[in-house]
């Protein structure tokens, strides 16, 4: 680290800065070259100020930054509260992101062959299942057409009038029924 | 072979007569003209395109980052375009490129390497440190645990990143249990040179009214900054009084001004 600070390839600025309070993400980019990463800093960070980040904390020697601000679009409530938080729109902080020329390529590591550790197929189903639950409750939810419903009825319909089933009423709920059972 | 010209004869004989009899869908001789010769389509709109503004910019619409080529008034003298090295747009036949082990982006990563921990890697982790325990740790150590601490966070939300980028998976519930730890090490870390200097400063504005101190001493001349004058001590119980659990109170006169952004 100290010899990393005495040779720095540009002009280190004179602000001393300690116990940052920020975090800068990395990210995969399979449309860019091997030498290019990709960071998101926050909003205030300057292309200088991710120079000087990448020499001094990673050691990383870079020799451009490209920058852009990505807005938000609007959003409804709160995302991390699970209570849907209606008609409270409003637009969350612009992001930016950083492209940077990297003196040594850098390619990331292979993505897992199955994602079972992480349990993604379970969650799939579970997001389905939501998804479908949850189109039961908007307003066109009583316009949802349950197909498999529809199939059944079909099908016990079918079977009452060729005869392979005959209509029995349906057992009430009363306490009567356990007594004749 | 038949020309098809629009003559009298075409229109008496072949046109007219044989449209009457046959069933097929040919177009009548007369617009085979049409068909034959592919004419420009005119617009509909009949207002003239707008164009971009010329500025007389030699070098205009010419970028390498969109890979537009040199321009019209790009001479290049070194190399011919015959020359110019071409891409090698098959995949396989590209050469691969190999990581520096020591690169230092792999700090944004865990120690295996992968592309992202599991729940189950997330989960191992042990409580954070307490203010009790740093406090005996000088300003380079907790200096050094606080970008442990940052670096650490930087993992995480790199992995958060991807885990977005993926979709669908568990994790958030183990990072988000990893970043209270650290959150809760950091915090202590500032409590811990909060009091520090809440200790120093109280000293400081005691020290001046304080007769038997010398804050303008020079230590290198010899100069003693504590002169104990010559009067029985006060009792000790009174001096034991700091225990570590004691945490100094803000001096007094310190506004808590906007919180200064860096």
């Amino acid at each position: 680290m100290a010899t990393a600070a005495a040779i720095a390839p540009f002009r280190v600025g004179l602000k001393e800065l300690y116990l940052p309070d920020f975090s800068v993400v990395l990210h995969r980019t399979p449309g860019l070259p091997a030498h290019n990463a990709k960071f998101t800093v926050p909003l205030w960070f300057s292309k200088l100020d991710l120079r000087d980040y990448l020499y001094h904390a990673y050691n990383v020697r870079i020799l451009s930054v490209r920058s852009y601000v990505k807005q938000q679009r609007i959003i409804e409530g709160d995302p991390k509260n699970p209570r849907p938080q209606p008609n409270r729109w409003h637009r969350p902080r612009a992001l930016k992101h950083m492209i940077v020329e990297l003196e040594q390529p850098f390619v990331w590591p292979e993505e897992p062959e199955d994602y079972s550790a992480w349990n993604r197929e379970e969650v799939k189903d579970s997001e389905a299942e939501q998804k479908k639950y949850g189109e039961l409750m908007q307003p066109m939810g009583d316009a949802v057409v349950n197909e498999e419903r529809r199939k059944s009825m079909r099908e016990q319909a079918k079977a009452l009038l060729e005869g392979r089933q005959k209509w029995k009423p349906t057992t009430s709920r009363s306490v009567g029924s356990m007594l004749s059972r | 072979m038949v020309t098809m010209h629009c003559t009298s004869r075409a229109l008496l004989t072949g046109a007219f007569g044989a449209a009457l009899h046959r069933s097929s869908t040919l177009p009548p001789s007369f617009l085979v003209p049409c068909l034959a010769s592919k004419q420009p389509a005119s617009p509909f709109s009949t207002t003239t395109p707008l164009h971009a503004r010329k500025d007389g910019n030699p070098s205009g619409g010419v970028s390498a980052l969109r890979h537009t080529g040199p321009g019209k008034r790009q001479k290049l003298r070194s190399i011919t375009p015959s020359q110019l090295p071409q891409p090698v747009r098959d995949p396989e036949r590209r050469t691969s490129i190999v990581t520096d082990p020591d690169h230092g982006l792999w700090g944004f990563f865990n120690k295996e390497r992968t592309s992202m921990p599991t729940p189950m890697d997330l989960v191992n982790h042990g409580r954070g440190w307490k203010t009790q325990e740093l406090r005996g740790k000088d300003w380079e150590d907790l200096h050094r645990l606080w970008w442990v601490c940052v670096k650490e966070v930087n993992r995480l939300q790199t992995f958060l990143g991807e885990k977005r980028r993926v979709g669908s998976m568990y994790g958030d519930f183990e990072a988000e249990g990893r970043m209270k730890v650290i959150y809760a090490t950091q915090n202590a870390i500032r409590e811990v040179l909060t009091q520090r200097f809440y200790a120093w400063e109280n000293a400081r504005v005691a020290a001046m009214d304080d007769e038997e101190v010398n804050l303008y001493a020079d230590p290198e001349k010899g100069e003693q900054a504590y002169v104990p004058r010559e009067e029985p001590e006060q009792s000790e119980a009174e001096a034991n009084e700091g225990t570590s659990l004691y945490s100094p109170p803000p001096p007094q006169g310190m506004s808590r001004g906007p919180e200064a952004r860096i």
